[in-house]
Formats: C-alpha cells, sequence, structure tokens
C-alpha cells in the first residue's frame, strides 16, 4: 500500500534519552510502537524532537531484550532461566548469606537516573528497609554530583535556576563544558534560535564544537581552554569583573553576605588569576579572557548553561561553584533570561539526585545524620534506620577489590562500560559473590552478574521523570512489559524478599510517599501532573503550581554564598610518555553507554567510538585518517580509529564511549572530584600511537591485475 | 516569545504561531472573535472554529503564504488575501465561506491534484486529503501533462523517506529545519515547475547536513516525507498513470 497506516492509539509520555525530557505521543498499531510523534504541549520542547527521541525506540522490542529472570551461581556458568519467584528469593537469600557472613556493610544497591522518580525512591528505600544500611548511590555520582554539591554551597539549590524557555529572554549565553546542538538537541535547537534573534554566545570548551563554530551557531567569543584549566579561566573572568568593577553591588549587597564577597574578590582579585598569567596556562589569548568577562557581565540579561564539562573534573565542584559566583557577582539570578543551569545527561538525572539515592541524603537532600528528619522517615516506615552514611559507589567498588564489599544490587546501570579505570571496576564486579542487574539487555556489567532481572523500558511502565529544569512529567505505559513486571513492581518484590512488607497499587502512591516526606515535592502528585501537563519543583503551600524561576525573591538560605575557589591543578599531568590530554564527550546520534541507540538504526551515523585529533599531532606520528590508533594512559590501553579533526586543538585528544567494544573507559583515570568522587573524565594524559599494520593482512590487488 | 509557544495546543493547528499582543477583536463569519494583536486571520478563525483550509501553514512556523488555499474575503478589501499572511485589526469582518471561495479553493485543489498520484488520493490521512475532503476535490480535471510522479524516492535515512511525487513544495519542511530546528539543510532548488525540494546541495538526506531530527517529516503536509515505520514490507510507490 503506497499510502502510510494509520496509527490506532496514542499515548502522551515522556522520552527517556536526555535531560531535556521532551513530551511525546507515542503511537500504536496492534499493540506495538510504530511512530513517537512530538508532543506540542511538552513545555521542554513545544514540538520539537531530535534523532534519538523521535526515532530510535526499536531498542524496547530489540530481540537482544530479556524476558526472563536468570540466575547462575557462578559468572562463568552458563544462564539459567527461573520464575521471578525464583530470582527474588534467590537474590534475597544470597543477600541475607553475605550480610550475616561480612556484616551488615557487605551489600548495597545503586539506582538509574534512566529509571522514573518512583524506582529511584524505592531504590534507596530497598538500601534503607531491606538491607538496612546506608549503601545506596546513583549514577549522577559520575556526572552531577558536583553540581549538586557546588550549586547547593553558593545558592542553596542544587538544581537548575530557570526553565528553558528562559533562554528565549537573554541577551547574552554562556555555555561551560557542554555542547547542546548534540548533547541536548531540542533545547540547542531553541538556544539557536535566540542566537538568531541576536543573543551574543560566549563558549567555554576546548574543542571547537557545533555549538562553538558552526554556519548558525558561532560564539562571539570561544575560549578553547586546555582541559583541566576551567577553575582558572571562570576564576579569570572573576578577576576581569572585580578588577574592572564591573559586578552588581546593589544585588550583591542586598541577596548576599557583602564580607564574603570581599573575602572572594580578595582572591579572584589577585594577581594570579589574571588574564595575562591564566592565558599562558590555559591556551588562551588574554584579551578573549576579559572579552568574555566583559560581555558577561554587562549583560543585561546573561545565562549559564553548563554539562560535564564543568563537572567531571578533580575540580568539578569547585568549577560549578565558579559558575555560581560568577552569576551572583554580576546579579545574574531571579528574574528571566538569567541564571545557572546544569545539562543533565540522562532523562532522569535531577529526579536521581532529588529522591535521595545517596548514601548520606534523604529526599530534598537532607541528611541521614540528621536525626529528626530520620525520625520522620523511620515514623513514615515503622522501620529503626542507620543513622550512619553509607558508602559512595567508587568506595563500594574500592571495598569490593578490598575483599569488605560482596554483593551489590544495580538498577539499569552498566559500571563496567560507564564508569572510569574500567579495569579496577572489573576486578571489583569478579571479587563480588552476588551481583543482581536489573536492565533491559545483558550489558556489560551483566558479564559479572549472577541473578539478572529483566526490566522494563519507559513505554512500559507509569512513573514520572525530572528533567534538567526541575521538571516533573508523566512516563506512561504505552505497551505491557515485555518481561512482565515494570521496575518499580521489581523492586517492590525484592523488598519483600528481604521480609518488608510493602505494597503499592500504582506509582502514584509512591509519589504520594515522596510528597509526604520531601518539602520541594509536597505538592506533587499524579493528578496535579495531569491537570498542568508538568510541574517544577519546589512545589509546595507556597508554589501550588511548581516553581519556574527560582531565587526570585530569596535564596533557599535568604542569601546566597560566596564560595573560594582557589585553583588547584589535576595530579593527572602531561609527560614524555603521555604528552597528549585525552579528554571524552557525546555526539548526537548515540545516547550514553549507547545500550539502547546501539540497537537502532542511528549506528547509520556512528557506528563506532573513534579519535579525534589534531593534524600536528596525527602527523608527528605517522596517523592518517581512519588508521586504527592504540591509546594508552597510566590506567590502561585501547583501540580505536583515528580522525584528524579541525575540531581540536594540538596536544588535545577527543573520544565517546557509546560502544562497549573501544572501552574508551579502560583508558581514564581514577582521578576524581575532591568534594563528590565524581570521576575526572574530562582529563587523562595519554600517548597515542600507530597500530602497525598486520603482516598476514591482505595485500592489494594491483588493478591491471583484475582484467 | 516564550509565552507564545507555551499557548500551542496538541489537538488544535491555529496555522500560524499564537501572538502576545494586545486584543483586537473581530468578527468572522458572523462569530466575534478576539485574539492578540499580531495574530492573523487564520488564527482568528481557528480560535472560533471556523476552519480555513490550509497545506502551507502550520503554527509552528511563521506564515509563508505559498499554497492559496486559504484565502478569504474581508469586507472592504478587494480580492481575496490569504488569512494566514493577513494580520487581524480592530472590527475586521471576515468571511471564510462563500460560493466564489469555494470555487478559487476548487481550483488551487486541482492543480495540485494533477500532479499527485492519483492511486493514493482514496485511503490517505495526510493534512493534504483532509483539505481534499473539506473542499471535495479529489481528482483533477486537466488532462496527465508533465509531472513529478517518477521522481526517485529518497530512502537513505535510516528513519524516514522522502517521496517527491507527493510534494506539493510548499516549503513547510525547510521552514521546518530553519526556524524550528536550526540547521538550514534544506532549500527549493529550482523556479517554477522545476522547483523541488533538496538537502544540502541536491545530496542524499543521509549525506546532507541533516541532522534526523524530524521537525520536517512532523511539518509535511502530504506524506512527502513520512516515516518508514508506517509501511510494512518496505515503500512501493505508486506507478505513474500511462499517458
Amino acid at each position: 500500500m503506497p499510502n502510510p497506516r494509520k496509527p490506532e492509539r496514542s499515548v502522551v509520555t515522556t522520552c527517556a534519552y536526555c535531560g531535556v525530557g521532551c513530551g511525546f505521543k507515542a503511537e500504536t498499531i496492534g499493540g506495538r510502537v510504530v511512530r513517537m510523534i512530538p508532543w506540542k504541549e511538552g513545555k521542554a520542547n513545544h514540538g520539537h524532537s531530535c534523532v534519538k527521541g523521535r526515532f530510535a525506540f526499536d531498542y524496547y522490542d530489540h530481540p537482544d531484550r530479556v524476558r526472563k529472570p536468570m540466575v547462575r551461581n557462578r559468572i562463568d556458568e552458563p544462564w539459567r532461566e527461573v520464575t521471578w519467584d525464583e530470582a527474588f528469593a534467590h537474590a534475597a537469600a544470597e543477600l541475607k548469606r553475605i550480610q550475616a557472613t561480612y556484616g551488615s556493610g557487605s551489600v548495597g544497591a545503586v539506582s538509574s537516573s534512566r529509571c522514573t522518580n518512583e524506582e529511584i525512591f524505592l531504590m534507596q528505600k530497598f538500601a534503607r528497609v531491606g538491607l538496612r544500611n546506608n549503601n545506596i548511590d546513583n549514577c549522577s555520582r559520575i556526572c552531577h554530583s558536583p553540581t549538586q554539591f557546588g550549586l547547593s554551597a553558593t545558592l542553596g539549590a542544587g538544581a537548575a535556576s530557570q526553565h528553558f524557555d528562559s533562554i528565549l529572554q537573554a541577551d547574552v549565553i554562556l555555555v561551560a563544558g557542554a555542547n547542546p546542538t548534540e548533547g541536548h538537541p531540542v533545547f540547542g535547537s531553541l538556544m539557536k534560535r535566540r542566537i538568531r534573534e541576536g543573543a551574543r554566545l560566549l563558549v567555554i570548551d576546548p574543542r571547537r564544537t557545533e555549538t562553538a563554530d558552526s554556519p548558525h551557531c558561532r560564539a562571539d567569543v570561544h575560549l578553547a581552554l586546555r582541559p583541566g584549566t576551567n577553575v582558572a579561566v571562570l576564576d579569570s573572568m572573576a578577576h576581569v569583573i572585580v578588577r574592572e568593577r564591573l559586578y552588581d553591588e546593589a544585588f550583591i549587597r542586598a541577596r548576599c553576605h557583602w564580607s564574603e564577597f570581599e573575602q572572594w574578590m580578595q582572591l579572584v582579585g589577585d594577581a594570579r588569576y589574571a588574564p595575562e598569567t591564566v592565558g599562558p596556562e590555559a591556551g588562551l589569548d588574554p584579551e578573549d579572557i576579559r572579552r568574555a568577562a566583559r560581555i558577561y557581565a554587562k549583560g543585561p540579561r546573561s545565562t549559564i548553561y553548563y554539562g560535564l564539562g564543568v563537572t567531571e573534573h578533580s575540580q568539578g565542584s569547585t568549577g560549578v561553584m565558579c559558575l555560581g559566583n560568577l552569576a551572583l557577582a554580576c546579579g545574574m539570578l531571579g528574574r528571566e533570561g538569567v541564571g545557572v543551569n546544569p545539562l543533565r545527561g540522562q532523562g532522569n538525572v535531577q529526579g536521581g539526585s532529588c529522591l535521595g539515592s545517596w548514601p548520606h541524603m534523604f529526599t530534598g537532600y537532607r541528611f541521614v545524620t540528621d536525626e529528626a528528619v530520620r525520625k520522620s522517615f523511620e515514623a513514615d516506615w515503622k522501620i529503626a534506620l542507620d543513622p550512619e552514611p553509607g558508602l559512595r559507589l567508587p568506595n563500594m567498588f574500592d571495598a569490593a577489590v578490598a575483599g569488605t564489599f560482596k554483593a551489590i544490587y544495580i538498577q539499569g546501570e552498566d559500571p563496567v562500560q560507564s564508569d572510569p579505570n574500567q579495569n579496577h571496576i572489573v576486578a571489583a564486579m569478579r571479587s563480588m559473590e552476588c551481583v543482581i542487574v536489573q536492565d533491559l539487555y545483558l550489558t556489560e556489567t551483566a558479564k559479572f552478574a549472577h541473578v539478572f532481572l529483566p526490566g522494563s523500558s519507559s513505554l512500559e511502565k507509569n512513573g514520572t521523570f525530572t528533567n534538567a529544569e526541575r521538571r516533573v512529567s508523566m512516563v506512561r505505559k504505552v505497551v505491557e512489559p515485555l518481561a512482565g513486571l515494570e521496575d518499580w513492581q521489581i523492586t517492590v518484590r525484592m523488598i519483600n524478599a528481604m521480609g518488608y512488607p510493602l505494597h503499592y497499587d500504582h506509582p502514584s502512591q509512591i509519589l504520594d510517599e515522596v510528597a509526604r516526606l520531601s518539602p520541594a515535592y509536597q505538592g506533587m502528585s499524579f493528578p496535579l501532573i495531569e491537570r498542568l501537563g508538568s510541574v517544577q519543583w519546589p512545589c509546595n503551600a507556597d508554589a501550588p503550581e511548581g516553581t519556574e524561576v527560582l531565587h526570585e525573591k530569596q535564596f533557599p538560605r535568604g542569601r546566597a554564598n560566596f564560595m573560594l575557589t582557589q585553583y588547584v591543578p589535576t595530579t593527572e599531568r602531561t609527560d614524555d610518555r603521555f604528552p597528549l590530554l585525552l579528554t571524552t564527550g557525546r555526539i548526537l546520534s548515540q545516547y550514553n553507554v549507547g545500550t539502547q541507540t546501539r540497537r537502532t538504526g542511528n549506528v547509520a551515523w556512528y557506528a563506532e567510538d573513534v579519535l579525534d585529533l589534531h593534524r600536528s599531532d596525527a602527523e608527528a606520528r605517522g596517523i592518517q585518517d581512519g588508521d586504527q590508533v592504540t591509546v594508552t594512559s597510566r590506567y590502561g590501553e585501547t583501540k580505536l580509529r583515528a580522525r584528524i579533526s579541525e575540531k581540536m586543538n594540538p596536544g588535545v585528544v577527543y573520544t565517546t564511549f557509546h560502544f562497549a567494544q573501544s572501552k574508551a573507559n579502560a583508558v581514564t583515570s581514577d582521578l576524581s572530584d575532591w568534594a563528590t568522587n565524581c570521576p575526572e573524565y574530562k582529563v587523562t594524559a595519554v600517548e597515542v600511537a600507530k597500530v602497525p599494520a598486520r603482516t598476514e593482512a591482505p595485500q592489494r590487488v594491483p588493478a591491471e591485475a583484475k582484467s | 516569545m516564550w509565552s507564545e509557544l507555551r499557548r500551542l495546543r496538541d489537538d488544535v493547528d491555529y496555522g500560524t504561531p499564537p501572538r502576545d499582543g494586545a486584543p483586537v477583536s473581530l468578527t468572522v463569519d458572523g462569530v466575534p472573535v478576539t485574539v492578540p494583536a499580531g495574530s492573523s486571520v487564520m488564527l482568528a478563525a481557528t480560535s472560533c472554529r471556523k476552519s480555513v483550509p490550509k497545506l502551507c501553514a502550520t503554527d509552528t512556523l511563521e506564515a509563508f503564504g505559498s499554497c492559496r488555499v486559504c484565502l478569504v474575503e474581508i469586507e472592504g478589501r478587494r480580492g481575496f488575501p490569504a488569512a494566514c499572511t493577513t494580520p487581524v485589526e480592530a472590527g475586521m469582518v471576515v468571511r471564510t465561506q462563500s460560493p466564489r471561495l469555494q470555487e478559487l479553493r476548487k481550483g488551487v485543489m486541482e492543480l495540485y491534484l494533477s500532479d499527485f498520484p492519483a492511486s493514493e488520493v482514496p485511503g490517505g490521512w495526510s493534512e493534504l486529503h483532509e483539505v481534499m475532503a473539506a473542499t471535495g476535490v479529489t481528482t483533477s480535471p486537466y488532462p496527465t501533462g508533465q509531472n513529478h510522479l517518477d521522481a526517485p524516492v529518497d530512502e537513505s535515512n535510516p528513519y524516514f523517506l522522502f517521496d517527491p511525487a507527493k510534494c506539493i513544495v510548499c516549503s513547510r519542511c525547510v521552514r521546518a529545519c530553519e526556524e524550528v530546528q536550526g540547521t538550514f539543510a534544506l532549500t527549493v532548488a529550482g523556479r517554477g515547475f522545476q522547483s523541488k525540494i533538496v538537502a544540502s546541495q541536491g545530496e542524499r538526506f543521509l549525506d546532507s547536513e541533516c541532522v534526523s531530527c524530524g521537525a520536517c517529516v512532523q511539518a509535511c503536509p502530504t506524506h512527502s516525507l513520512v516515516e518508514k515505520s508506517l509501511f510494512e514490507g518496505g515503500y512501493h510507490r505508486a506507478q505513474p498513470p500511462q499517458a
């Protein structure tokens, strides 16, 4: 038939890919999803979409989906399909055995930012009431934990200050360590729309990204700094602002502590942060730093959007604080068109952060050590809770290698591929006695698992996601879960198997529990979200329909804080053996570890990870475009295909980690953020060498021999 | 600007983007309606449920005025202004239906259908098919002449295809690529009868700057750009009529 088939049914839901959280209508024929149509009423996307959310949904019923629970005693044994009851009984028995043998703290859990708020909340509840400890972490540990820490320290709230549409009222847009047109494409389009209308663009990124330099999006100033010098450069911009008196004194006096500002001014005003000093160290023209600082300070409405290029450093938290300080100093907070905004990688990183999936915090960023808070949870859950903070994710792996951590329940995460220093993670996984993986596919991590719980994709369950602008939107079930259970049901059954009775009829009751126990979510409920389409937290008695712009009248703590942000260079240095700096990132068509997008037509654009490098670095090593090269660091080695790229500065190389076989994280270091342990993915000293042509490689047949 | 985007509704296509101006009152087919200044006559008509047929207009894109099916009558004005490109004015009296308008729209639709695969008229559900139903035109009286019915289909993109035989060159895809996505990968090449939609410099979609965001597919009113997932067993285009 030449005319297309007409979809029979349509369900409005939220895209599960990046942190933009676009609204979509999932359309089905005969119970199968055939089309995802961007929803015009989606407040994050207004009817727009990108190649991932719009088209790359085939992963959901890919033959690789695991449809039955499986167990095995040892990781070298084949998997054995079992019933759900057997799987839960086996997993719980193992966890209890291990706790009895090695102690209560020898087990833990990790939640996923691809799961719903309700599922993340249940994972931390699993650790606290099922394992009876606080060994619970979430994957924002390895991406945006510095955001939570750095923005809380300065502004009092670890989340974006604006809504996305606010950028349409900005005069100056500062993008730091992010590439929205590839990483957050729908927001990238909104940003480009504003740039076409005349907003000025400042970009801080070591690469000449599409955001920094493309025909319809070109930075007024692009600070292509050396990886690892963010804090120095941001302090240097602050230096210009204080030395040239470009700060907003009235705002600082009204909304901050003047004495703190003076202390900060003394630090960044020091000659060591002068552009003339920082410029050469960061590989920048000092005049560019001055121009960027002046444009930002002048505004009148300047906004900051930043990504993992700021957070994934040994001074990641400091970098985030630098951005908070800059906005405070210039009065760029508390109104439309300004603000400081993290661009979140996975669909529900903000939710992962808010829902108490932390070893030291309950929902709403309240400490487990705070007795009053803990008591409120104990009263609701009717169980005594551990007052001691638990292990962070990297500490769990360290403890596993040390032999004191023996079991982990991993929800929708693939640390073997995604976490840094892969060899270390593999050693940790091998040393555990029970690894429980809940995922869609047999991932790299599942190779080391003893129990596999087949999860449900976001098309197969009900719940909510919180996007990068704090917007809580509905995830609605479009098709029945392929393996029979929605992820929240799996975790409930795990909690039950651990001996804690618990029952929910619907995820809305889980959100009600979150609302009951967390001030920022107080007014949140499924009926409210149904009525308004989506709701930005805080949502409470003062803001019954949510809050679009934070900090309008005051900061959560009353006044905001200037934090002292001294530049301390990373100990990851180049030397004669490792003279190049490797930095990592994302591309448009693939998503994160690629488990979903690699199983879709998106491989037409990007079928493997490649190593981008500057022509001069390639020529010095005899490398030509397309050659296989080895990338070696102090931590490991991998092989990639080289691509000579004008986006790179000499001395800096770049790759992505979307494909398991490229093992990009075999190379990355185990250094991490001083405050939050967020890995330093963005700076690794490496050497690149051409792989010698294999002698048995087929010889090219001379053209004339063919005839 | 941002609050205008938020006025978009999923179940309504206002035809032109909602605006934020001061209220302006007018009547459409005798019904009084008040809309923000800067709105089009088409938006005013849609707001009071008077549907004006349209092909090149949609409310996520700025008005363009190329398809000529949204013609209306406005008291005190000569001719038949396009509802999409005419801004509202206070006291305006608009008529969306009259024998003369019907005749004009029919004439335009017959021209479109003279270069559209006849075999794909029945059973279709695109916006073009809706306008066919609204105007009662499903055939063209013209003899088979020069046409685009055997222009090659571009199936290079993994997710959508472009069949120029169904294209009416309304340029919604081109404008979506510019205004919504901001990539500017598409353009109209050539003039008059020769004009056609091309990606980059006449490359295949997959080889062009296209980032496959889907905005063009979303915007296309004729299913000329359409998701491959809606076809079972591949895309088999209709045979061109025998001369």
